[in-house]
C-alpha cells in the first residue's frame, strides 16, 4: 500500500515573529507530512522568513484574508493529489502534535473532517467570556439542526480528506469565516465529522482576526443570517455527498 | 411645455449611452435596460396622460405617485442586478488570484530543480 500523502496548509498574515517557531515545531514533530504556507500578502517580513525555511510557499497577489487564503491551500493539496489537508495556524496556537492525533481519528474512524476541539474535554484552555457565549450559541444551532454536537464550531484546527477536499475546491462563494456555517453545511450534505480533544496554546505575538468589539459583533450577526439562509436552501436536501 | 424638457433629456441620454458605446466605455448588453428606462421616459413625456390612465386603472389617487413607485422598483432592479454582477466577479477574481499564486508557486518549483 502507497504512503498516503499528507499537507499542513498554514495560511499567515504578517506572522514574521510566530511563523518560525511553528515551522521548525512541524518539521520536528511531523516529518511525514509536507507543509505549504499560504502567506495572504503580508506586508512583513514573513516572505522571506517563509522562504528560508525552505518549505512550500505561495504569495497571494493581494490580501484574500483567511478563509481564502486556506480554500488556495486546499485547492493546491487537491490538484496535487495530497491524500489528508491539515489546517494550522501560524500564530503558534496550534501544536503539531495534536495534528497526528487528528490524522489517526481520520483514519481510524474514515470521517471525513476531522476537527481538533478545546472544550470537547476541559484540557485548561482559558476563553473569554464572550468567545464562551458564542461557541456554546452555534454549538446549540449545530445541535438544533443537524442533531450533533460540536463543542468547538469555530476551531481553525481541521483534518479533512480528499472528499472535502473536491468540495471546499469548488464551492461557489467560500464564507469569510467558515465556522459552524460550513459545519452545519457539510453535516447537511451527508459529510462525516468528528471532533478530537486537543490542547491549543494562547496567542503569543501579534493580532487576532476577532479582536475588537465591533469585529466579534459583525462576525456573529453574520454567521446567525449564512446559518438561516443554509437551512432555507437546504430544505429538502438529502444527505448524499453532493459531488458523488 | 414642461413635457419638451423631458423628452429632450431622454434623447441626450441615448445619445449619451450610445457615445460611451462607442467609445468601448460601455456593453452593448448592459446598456439594454437603460436605454429601455429612456424609451419609458420618452413616451410617458410624449403621452402624459398615460400615467393618469395607468393611474385610474390600478386605484392610485394620485398619479404622480405611481410614477415614483414605477421609478424604484425599476432602480432598485438594476441596482440588485449590479450587485449580483459585482458578487459574481468578485468570485472569479478571487479564483483567478488563487489559480495565478498556485501557478506561480509550481514555476518557481519547476525553476528551482533546473
Amino acid at each position: 500500500m502507497s504512503k498516503d500523502k499528507i499537507m499542513i496548509v498554514i495560511p499567515a498574515y504578517n506572522e514574521e515573529e510566530n511563523i518560525k517557531k511553528v515551522l521548525d515545531e512541524l518539521k520536528k514533530d511531523f516529518k511525514e507530512a509536507d507543509i505549504l504556507v499560504i502567506n495572504d500578502s503580508s506586508k512583513d517580513n514573513t516572505k522571506n522568513v517563509v522562504e528560508n525555511e525552505n518549505v512550500k510557499c505561495i504569495t497571494l497577489p493581494y490580501n484574500l484574508k483567511y478563509a481564502r487564503a486556506v480554500q488556495t491551500g486546499i485547492k493546491y493539496a487537491y490538484y496535487h493529489d495530497y491524500d489528508y489537508v491539515i489546517q494550522f495556524d501560524a500564530d503558534g496556537q496550534h501544536i503539531a502534535s495534536e495534528a497526528k492525533k487528528l490524522l489517526k481519528t481520520m483514519k481510524e474512524n474514515n470521517d471525513d473532517i476531522v476537527i481538533g476541539s478545546r472544550y470537547l474535554n476541559d484540557l485548561g484552555y482559558p476563553c473569554p467570556f464572550f468567545r464562551r457565549v458564542g461557541t456554546k450559541f452555534f454549538e446549540l444551532l449545530i445541535r438544533l439542526f443537524c442533531h450533533k454536537k460540536i463543542a468547538d464550531p469555530l476551531s481553525g484546527f481541521q483534518c479533512l480528506n480528499k472528499d472535502v477536499m473536491c468540495r471546499y475546491s469548488k464551492v461557489f462563494g467560500y464564507p469569510e469565516y467558515p465556522d459552524a456555517n460550513l459545519i452545519i453545511e457539510m453535516l447537511i450534505e451527508g459529510y462525516k465529522i468528528e471532533e478530537v480533544p486537543v490542547k491549543m496554546r494562547l496567542r503569543e505575538n501579534g493580532e487576532s482576526m476577532h479582536g475588537g468589539i465591533i469585529k466579534p459583533i459583525k462576525y456573529m450577526i453574520e454567521m446567525f443570517y449564512t446559518i438561516i439562509i443554509i437551512m432555507i436552501k437546504n430544505i429538502g436536501v438529502k444527505k448524499v455527498k453532493k459531488h458523488e | 411645455m414642461n413635457n419638451y424638457y423631458f423628452i429632450i433629456l431622454s434623447i441626450v441620454f441615448i445619445l449619451y449611452i450610445i457615445h460611451n458605446i462607442r467609445r468601448n466605455d460601455f456593453t452593448i448588453k448592459e446598456s439594454f435596460f437603460w436605454t429601455i428606462g429612456c424609451f419609458v421616459m420618452m413616451i410617458l413625456s410624449i403621452f402624459p396622460k398615460s400615467i393618469d390612465f395607468l393611474a385610474k386603472k390600478i386605484g392610485v389617487s394620485y398619479p404622480p405617485s405611481l410614477l415614483f413607485v414605477i421609478c424604484i422598483i425599476y432602480l432598485l432592479y438594476i441596482c440588485f442586478k449590479c450587485s449580483k454582477r459585482i458578487a459574481i466577479n468578485e468570485e472569479k477574481i478571487v479564483a483567478l488570484t488563487q489559480e495565478v499564486a498556485i501557478l506561480k508557486e509550481q514555476a518557481n518549483e519547476k525553476e528551482k530543480r533546473k
